[in-house]
Formats: C-alpha cells, structure tokens, sequence
C-alpha cells in the first residue's frame, strides 16, 4: 500500500466484451460469478477496468468483487499465456522427477511459477495432483495432457508449442 | 415476548433479541468483540460464546443466536473461560503488541479483554503480520497489523453508510481488510470505520499521538455544520479539541457522524482565528480593545439609524439565545431591517410551505424515515448536504427495503443505492419532474384530495405537465415517472426529502411548492409515521426560522438591504456569522453592497473576505465555545454545551450581541443561555420548554409528527429549459457545508479546492484529464476551476461546488439555477 497505490494503472481496454457478459446476466440476481468467470473466458484475465464496470452495472462494491477475487484460486488480474502449462508437484510426480521437469521448463522459457512469458504466450502454474498418477511426471497444456516425461520429452513438447501461433 | 434463564436470574425479553442483547439488558456482562449495536449480528470473533441447556455439547454464539422460550443460559464456565481465552491467544498469535504506541490503549477491546481474561502467556506461536500501513490519505490511519477481522469496517461502510470501501480479501491465513485492489483509502472519509474498530487498525490520523484516551475531557454537543444535528463528543486536552469521540448513546445520529462532524473541528483550533477587535484606521484593521470597538460600533449604528438606516443580516449557526438577542437588539436600535442568511437565498423555501401546509418545518422526525416504505429524495445532493440523514435512508433501503426514488438533474450517492430509482432529468428541471408526479396522482386518480383547498387551479396548472410531456422536457422516462406516482401513492409510510440552503436559491419557493403538493396528494404530511422533510443547510437554519429572524412590516429582508445599501440608501449594515462575499448568489451586486455601505460591521470566526472589507471586525467563538441551543432541521431543539474557551479575546455572538445592546441603551443583559431560553419561550410557544429538560436526545417541538395547518395546493410555476451543449449547475460538495469547512483541516485535505464536475464522455470530448484546469466561461463571467471526472455526471452537465470563495462561482450564479456555458482547457 506504501508503493504508490494511488497511481492507478490506466488500462486500455476494449469493454465491449465484458458488456456483453454483464447484459446477458444483468437480470439474474446473484450473478457475480457467472459475470466473472465470462469476463475471464473473454479476455483471458479480469482487467481492473473490467472490475469498474461490473461495479458500476451489477451494484456491487468494487471492493466486493476484489474480495471474490482474490477468495478463488480460478481468477486472474494479470495477463495470462495463450497456453497454461500446469506443471504435476503431487507426490508421484515429485518422486518421478517433476523437479527436473519444471526446471527444463523454467530453462526453455525462463519462468516460474505463476509467471508468464513476456510475449504473452506461456504461463506456468505449478499444481497439486492432477490425477494422472499413473503416467507421473505429467504436465497439462491447455487441455491437452503429456505424461512420463523425460528432459528430452518436456523440450519436444515445448518446441512443439513454440512452433505454434 | 419470550422468557429465558440467564445464569440462574428469571428474564423476559422481546422475542427478536439475541442471548447477548437478552443479557446486556438485563445487567448480565458477555465479552464481545465484532458485535455493535447498529450493525446486523456476524458472529466473527466467538468471544460471547455461552452455554445453553437445550443445545449442549457445543458452545453458543450469543450475538448471533435469537433467545427461545425457556432457554436456560449460562455465561460463564470453566470451559467458557477456557475457550474464551483460547480465542484471544489466537487472536494474539499474529497481533502485534505496540500497545505503548498504539492510540486505541486504554480503550482496546482487545486489551480490556486480554486483561480481563489474564492471557499472561500464549500457547501459540506464529508470525506477526507485517503489512504496510495506509499511509496515503491524510485522515484514517490504517494498520493492519492490528486488525482482528472482526469485520465492523466491512460492515458498516456497507450497511450504515453505504459506500462499501472495504472487503475481506485473500483467504486462511492471508486474509486480510483492504480496499478494491488493496489500495489506500479514498473514499468519503466519514470515519464510521475508525468509530467502530475494537482496536488500533483503524485510527484518525489527526489524533495521533495527541493524547492518551483517559487524558481527554469529554463534552457533548452539537455539530456546528448542517441541519442535521448530529451530536458531537468533543475530546479535549488542555482547553483544545483534539479529536470528536465516539458516542451512539445520545443524540439523533446513533453516533454515526460524516466527515465534517468527525474532520472538520479543526478551524475551532485554527491559527488563522480572529482573536481581537479590528478597527479599520486609514486604510488598515487595526487591533483593539473591546471597549473601543463597541463604542464605534454603536455610534456608528446609532448615526446610521439617524440617518438612512441601519440593517443587521445573520448567518444560521448562531444558536437561538443568540438570534433572539440579535432580534431584540434590532428592536433597540430600532431598525425593522434584519433577515437571516436564507432571506437572500432560501426563504422562498418557508414561504412556500407556508402557503400551502401552513407550516414551515419538516413534518416528522429523521428516526422514523428508517421505517419507511418510499423516500423520495429531491436532488442527489441531498446525500451531500446532510450525509448523516443520508445513512438513515441507506438503512431504510437496505435494512427495510424501503424503495428510493430520485429526482435529480445528476446522479450520485442515492442514485447508487440498491433499487433506487433515479428520475433523471434535465439540468435544473427537478421541479416539472415533481409536477409531473402530482400530475399522475391526479390524471390516474390516485390523489388523495379530500379537504384540499385549491385543487381546481391546481389541475388547470398541471394540465401542461403530464407524463408525456414531462417526459419529453426533461428526458425523464413517462412509465418510469408514472410508476414512481404510484409506489409514492401506494405507500404506507413515505418520506419526501428536500434540502435547501445557499446554493439552491433559485426556484426555492416552487419547488418547496411542488414538494408540498405531492406531500398533500399523497397524504404524507401529517400522517403518522410519513413526512416532508424540509433539511436546512446550516447548524441552526430551522432555529432562525422558528424565532422569526425576520424584517419587520416595514423593514427591509436581506435582499433588499442589500440592494439599498448597493444603491447608497443604507448607512450601516451589522453582519453576524456569515460571508455574503464567499456564499450569497450574485457576489457583484454583494460587493458594491459591502463597497457602497458607509459603515460596516462584520462579526465572525476568521477575517473572511466580508470581514476584509469592514470598518469594524468583531471575533466571534465557535460551536465548541458556547452554551445554549440549536434547532436541527427535524424540529428538535438540542443544548450546544462548550468546551473550551474562545481563543484569544473573543466572544460569544450572544455576550458581542448583549454588550453592543447594553452600549445602545437596551434592557436585556446577558443572563445566561437558560434565562434567555426562557424569554424565547414566552415570544415564541413552540419554544416553552425548560432549558434544564432537554435531555440527551432534544426535545422535538410540535411533536414526533407535526401536523399542517393549512392543506392548501400552491401553483408551481416551472422555469424553461436552458439550452446549450455545456450547462453548469451549483450546489454542495459532500466534504464542505457553508464556507467554514474551508477553515477545517480535515474536509480540506481531501478536497482542498474548487473544481468542476464532468462526464467522462465530456472530458474525452475535450479532451480533458482529471485535474487539470480548464476554463468555464458563461453569463460574462470566466472561471478557472480544476476538472474532477467521474461516473455521476450526464453528459453535457457540469457541477462546481460553491464553497470556496476563490472559486468565484458566485460570481457567475446571480439569480439562474443553470447557466449555458462554454469550457475548454
């Protein structure tokens, strides 16, 4: 809060989107999730304009809607990567080597955990069990899944999404 | 009613109360933390937990949990102690102890309960918060690192003042209190918050380290600011006010207090206070001694008077002791020129009503508004000039689902209210919206006009304003307008609110009209538990009109003494409590007055830019510094009590007032507050009241409902639509009332100067960012006014507060409630 909160971030941010969310829910009370969670699938985060604007159409205090926010796991304010890799950490694929899997992927794309590339195309979650323990070390991209993962194997995946738009 | 046992003592209590209220009523001690009065039960801090006989084998919330008929409760076991003092080492786990520090020691709940309970050691250990505190607004200090969660700041920013600053953010363990996007506050810095935390998170930043709780001296009175009337507790240290106190037992405000009654006590200690007589000598106000400024003032009342007349023009802070002695010293001077500040501005307000109901006073009290099924409230700005009434309809609408409607020309805090229904018009055009409403009462016969005298002109004048074309004037929807008639119509109890007050001179008198209409239509005034509210802007605006601070038959009011003394017909003209300069309408034709009269005297707290122009400057005390009574804008007669001296030389208005009659030969000394109570009683009967029985919570003249005397409809004549692609309108900012607020700290450093209001899609079209100077130019007057950009305004509308006189916005209103102007940057 000391650093300089009072600067707001202007965002330049096409709304016709999330208007369009909000219209289809503005009559359902109790609509604040739905409103959310269709403003993310729509820009792929909640921009903090977007939190405004729902606010001001829905009634809800702003801070209201930070508070949601921040509660669930599933809700982003940053810039997400066009492709999520959702790296395995439970116990399987911690045995089976997930450590070397995450950093061949924090070498190739020079990022961690909750980061994402600046060309906005990856970004790297590291997850508890994905329940996939039979095919440990697993990661996710997107929807698509890749278990037993060597070095070499994580490296073929990436090169294939680094071929990818 | 419902009978239950509470550690072993027979009790019986109403059947909505919670176990805690069930024992705090009837003397029986249950430790809570995140429980206050005014708030819904949460049930967030277990500390209350009780024992109950028929729910055994887990402790009971006693906050939250409804008695039932023959419960039997116990409060206090050994496993109650144990659990009770588990629940504060928790708390404690992660509270930081800077209690020597801390401005909240010495009256933490946390504390008194950690001392209460003896938690000398805690089982648990863990890390200490250490978030950064708010150190980005200037008024609440927020530190995190204390809070406990109870959630009272969540709360009554929501449920009391409805602005909803704060939230729980995160989750477990990182749960914390914070703002959207956790970012320092800003927000209307009413303070609720601070008056609510248990403990140190939440403190006003003035008070910092000024004094410890047990060291201050605490006096009850009243807010010297709006009509409202809150009372305020001033905690004073070594004769000066350093902090307002919180108190929800007396009073009408249920100790919710807005930014001018928490903040804004501060010109009370300002340097800048007039602290000696000044005598203008040459060219310069020159300081002297009492006794010579009395007498020049005198003789050169006294050769006025002998010559073309003296006038005398009050403000409305004055208290009632103090304009009655004004009223007599006008009769010893033997001038019938006397009005108060609202003759030249809002008396079309009284005289409106007093045509048509025959009163000139709100009809019910601000209590009852929260029991209300409709409030109608005229201008969104009403929630600026009297915040705290404000929170009484948030109440209404949130608690009791009460339907708000608004009438305004832009939006604002009501407007955003759950449910509220804004009829938004044109700039200004308010009063054909209100026409319209009666219009519809009548059209669709749901006016209730038995025993209504005037009915007949009545319809003849509204033929022109029915829903269509209303709607078409003022861009306000017909269905929407029709509908509002009807819930107006079909409500058991409805309250319509107006304010009045410097800035909203023009069309005072119809509008009060129209509103008086609708109030008859409806049948609201007068019936039990409805009313009209008619909201004075100033501490004791009603008081002035009660004791009838008026000209005399052959006198002149306010307007014209101005106007004589601008055209050199009037030799002398006494002003008290008031900057005419800084906050009448038409500050032109003020100044030739103030230029053009040969003698002047001007009577206040600080040398304003009336005062500047005077041949003699009286210093006056503030609110804090003197006894007697005001009127709030509700009827209800409080005692203003004071707390510290005045500084320097200064007087009373009522001790200047007495001794300048004295020194002019009159008969009334000045005997005190309670002896002149008194003689108001015997002059005015509504008034008949013993000084020493006004209690804690007033003594509302007329009644909880002051019925009518006339139910007469008045014809409310609306003015045409002014036309332009910028029009800017007047009024009050929420942080300011009058013109002294700019002499107080608090409201001044969140908004420290004048500025003009616009629409986002205005400030694209001119390109314009939020703080930068832009001119506005209209009626031949151009003003430089900084630009504030937000959600509230339609476009095309702009607003510039009139509070501050560097402003010159004044200069610009002269008799207009709109004015077409151009803007630019």
């Amino acid at each position: 809060m000391s650093e300089a909160v009072e600067t707001k971030v202007e965002e330049e941010i096409d709304l016709t989107g999330a208007n369009e969310v909000i219209d289809k829910y503005i009559d359902m009370p109790g609509s604040l999730m739905p409103v959310l969670q269709g403003i993310q699938e729509f820009y792929g985060y909640i921009p903090e304009e977007t939190v405004h604007l729902t606010a001001e159409r829905l009634n809800v205090y702003s801070s209201q809607i930070y508070g949601v926010l921040t509660f669930y796991a599933q809700f982003h304010m940053e810039p997400r990567g066009k492709y999520i890799i959702r790296i395995c950490m439970g116990t399987a694929c911690h045995v089976k080597g997930a450590g070397r899997i995450s950093d061949t992927i924090e070498d190739r794309l020079g990022i961690g955990h909750a980061e994402t590339t600046d060309d906005l195309k990856f970004t790297v979650e590291h997850v508890a069990c994905i329940g996939a323990c039979g095919m440990a070390p697993v990661i996710m991209v997107n929807d698509g899944t890749y278990g037993s993962l060597t070095v070499q194997k994580t490296d073929e995946v990436i090169d294939k999404y680094k071929k990818m738009d | 009613m419902v009978n239950l046992t509470i550690d072993g003592k027979q009790i019986t209590v109403p059947k909505n109360a919670t176990i805690y209220e069930a024992a705090r009523d009837n003397g029986i001690h249950i430790p809570v933390l995140c429980y206050a009065k005014k708030l819904l039960p949460y049930g967030a801090c277990r500390i209350c937990l009780v024992e109950v006989e028929q729910m055994k084998g887990r402790l009971i919330p006693s906050c939250t949990t409804p008695v039932t008929e023959g419960m039997v409760v116990t409060t206090t076991s050994e496993e109650i102690v144990k659990v009770r003092k588990t629940v504060l080492e928790f708390l404690l786990v992660n509270h930081v102890i800077d209690c020597p520090v801390c401005d909240k020691g010495g009256e933490c709940d946390l504390q008194d309960l950690t001392y209460e309970y003896e938690v000398v050691t805690n089982r648990f250990e863990g890390e200490k918060f250490d978030l950064p505190t708010d150190e980005v607004n200037p008024l609440i200090e927020r530190n995190m690192n204390r809070c406990v969660l109870c959630g009272k700041c969540v709360r009554v920013c929501d449920e009391v003042v409805g602005y909803g600053s704060y939230s729980f953010i995160n989750r477990g363990f990182e749960t914390k209190i914070a703002t959207a996007f956790d970012r320092g506050l800003h927000c209307e810095f009413c303070g609720q918050c601070v008056s609510m935390c248990p403990v140190g998170a939440l403190l006003p930043r003035p008070f910092k380290f000024k004094a410890r709780p047990w060291q201050l001296n605490e006096v009850d009175t009243v807010c010297g600011y709006c009509g409202n009337g809150c009372t305020v507790t001033l905690g004073i240290l070594d004769k000066k006010v350093e902090t307002i106190r919180f108190n929800d037992k007396i009073g009408v405000n249920d100790g919710n207090l807005c930014i001018r009654g928490r903040f804004g006590y501060s010109y009370v200690n300002s340097d800048d206070r007039l602290t000696k007589p000044l005598v203008r000598k040459g060219n310069q106000l020159v300081e002297t001694e009492w006794d010579e400024a009395l007498q020049v003032v005198a003789d050169g009342l006294k050769k006025a008077q002998d010559g073309k007349g003296a006038g005398i023009l009050s403000g409305a802070r004055l208290t009632n002791e103090e304009m009655f002695l004004l009223k007599n010293l006008a009769k010893t001077l033997g001038t019938g020129n006397l009005d108060h500040s609202g003759g030249e501005c809002y008396k079309g307000v009284t005289e409106g009503l007093l045509e048509t109901l025959g009163v000139q006073a709100s009809t019910g009290t601000f209590p009852q508004i929260e029991n209300t099924d409709v409030v109608l409230a005229i201008r969104n700005d009403f929630y600026d000039t009297h915040p705290v009434v404000g929170m009484v309809i948030n109440q209404a609408v949130r608690r009791n689902n009460a339907q708000l409607l608004v009438v305004s020309g832009k939006g604002g805090k009501l407007s955003k209210l759950p449910r509220a229904k804004t009829l938004l018009s044109g700039p200004g055009l308010e009063l054909d919206v209100l026409n319209g409403l009666c219009q519809v009462l009548l059209e669709e016969g749901l006016a209730k006009t038995d025993g209504l005298e005037g009915l007949v002109a009545l319809k003849q004048s509204l033929a022109e304003f029915t829903a269509d074309k209303v709607a078409t004037k003022t861009g306000v929807d017909a269905d929407a307008l029709r509908e509002a008639a009807r819930q107006l119509a079909g409500a058991g109890n409805a309250a319509i609110m107006l304010a009045y007050g410097l800035p909203y001179t023009p069309l005072s008198k119809e509008l009060a009209v129209a509103a008086a209409n609708l109030s008859l239509l409806t049948g609201i005034a007068g019936r039990e538990g409805s009313g009209i509210y008619l909201c004075g802007e100033k501490a004791n605006s009603q008081g002035a009109i009660d004791l009838g601070l008026l000209p005399a038959a052959d006198g002149l009011g306010a307007q014209a003494m101005l106007d004589a003394a601008a055209g050199g017909k009037l030799d002398a003209l006494y002003v008290v409590g008031e900057d005419p300069v800084a906050s009448f309408p038409d500050r032109d034709k003020v100044e030739k007055a103030l230029e053009q009269v040969p003698f002047l005297v001007v009577q206040d707290l600080f040398l304003s830019s009336t005062a500047a122009k005077a041949n003699v400057v009286l210093p006056a005390a503030s609110f804090a510094e003197k006894d007697g009574t005001f009127t709030n804008a509700e009827r209800r007669i409080q005692r203003v009590r004071a707390g510290v001296p005045s500084p320097g030389e200064a007087k009373t208005d009522g001790e200047i007032i007495a001794a300048l009659d004295a020194q002019l030969g009159g008969s009334l000394a000045f005997t005190g507050p309670e002896a002149i109570f008194a003689e108001i009683g015997k002059d005015v009967p509504a008034y008949a009241v013993n000084y020493t029985e006004i209690g804690p919570q007033g003594v509302v003249w007329g009644g909880e409902i002051l019925q009518p005397v006339a139910r007469k409809l008045g014809e409310a004549v609306a003015a045409p639509m002014v036309e332009g692609a910028y029009r800017l309108v007047t009024g009050s900012a929420l942080h300011h009332s009058g013109t002294t607020s700019t002499h107080a700290k608090g409201p001044l450093a969140v908004v420290p100067e004048p500025f003009v209001e616009m629409s986002r899609a205005d400030a694209a079209t001119l390109g314009v960012k939020e703080g930068d100077l832009v001119k506005v130019a209209g009626n031949g007057v151009e003003l430089k006014l900084k630009a504030k950009v937000d959600l509230r305004m339609p476009q095309g509308v702009l607003f510039a507060p009139y509070h501050f006189k560097e402003s010159g916005v004044n200069r610009m209103f002269k008799t207009e409630s709109v004015i077409s102007v151009t803007i630019s940057k």
